[in-house]
């Protein structure tokens, strides 16, 4: 069996909008598909102590990661009759109301395309070593965690 | 034997990347004793080890030249 490449999944800074919609489009020729179901993270600024929360700075064992990734895209096309899918997390410093996280999951028809998406947004928060530091407008910080 | 520790998060503050040397110990768990001894903020904290890029799921060896990697809960999304 040949040795089959991992899909990187880390974009370095915010998921642009036109990416998304790029990606969107992209789909077009890809006239099987009858649903898509996408996930955005958005950083919220939450307020914390009084403080608001200005960005998210990502960092994650990328290879380690991307390991655990592929094992998830794996189990979920062997559970979802999916078309495909397509999963993007941020690295470094993005800021509130920017996106961090877009999965993108197609499929014949609308529910296999939703459960998987919602799969996959469950088990990569769950499951892959990234981790978010809060950082606030004063420059302090803490590390947030995923409820 | 010389290990090399690799840390993430919040772990990262208090214990930086470094290689260390240890003898007499040979696994996984007696590794997080004396990791908790020598910094005991991670005492009381929830983590994870993963052994040469591998999540440690049960008790293993630990070898001479072998990576560990210190993880704090995942926050990813």
């Amino acid at each position: 069996m040949s040795e089959k490449k991992i899909k990187n999944i880390f974009v370095e800074g915010p998921i642009a909008p036109d990416f998304i919609s790029t990606s969107i489009s992209k789909h077009s020729t890809k006239t099987n598909i009858g649903g898509h179901s996408i996930f955005l993270g958005q950083v919220r600024a939450d307020e914390i102590d009084g403080k608001l929360v200005s960005a998210i700075d990502y960092t994650a064992f990328e290879d380690v990661a991307l390991k655990q990734m592929d094992e998830i895209r794996e189990a979920v096309f062997a559970k979802y009759p999916l078309t495909c899918m397509h999963v993007y997390q941020s690295l470094g410093l993005v800021k509130a109301g920017e996106i961090c996280l877009f999965v993108f999951t197609s499929s014949a028809h609308r529910k296999p395309a939703i459960d998987a998406c919602e799969e996959v947004v469950e088990r990569l928060k769950a499951e892959l070593p990234i981790w978010g530091k809060e950082v606030f407008e004063d420059g302090t910080h803490q590390w947030k965690e995923n409820k | 034997m010389e290990i090399e520790l690799i840390s993430f998060g919040r772990i990262s503050e208090f214990i930086p990347n470094q290689k260390i040397q240890i003898n007499g110990i040979e696994t996984t768990s007696g590794l997080q004793n004396y990791l908790e001894k020598t910094f005991p903020q991670l005492a009381g904290m929830k983590y994870k080890l993963a052994l040469n890029k591998n999540l440690v799921q049960q008790e293993s060896e630990i070898r001479n030249g072998d990576s560990i990697a210190i993880m704090p809960p995942f926050s990813g999304g």
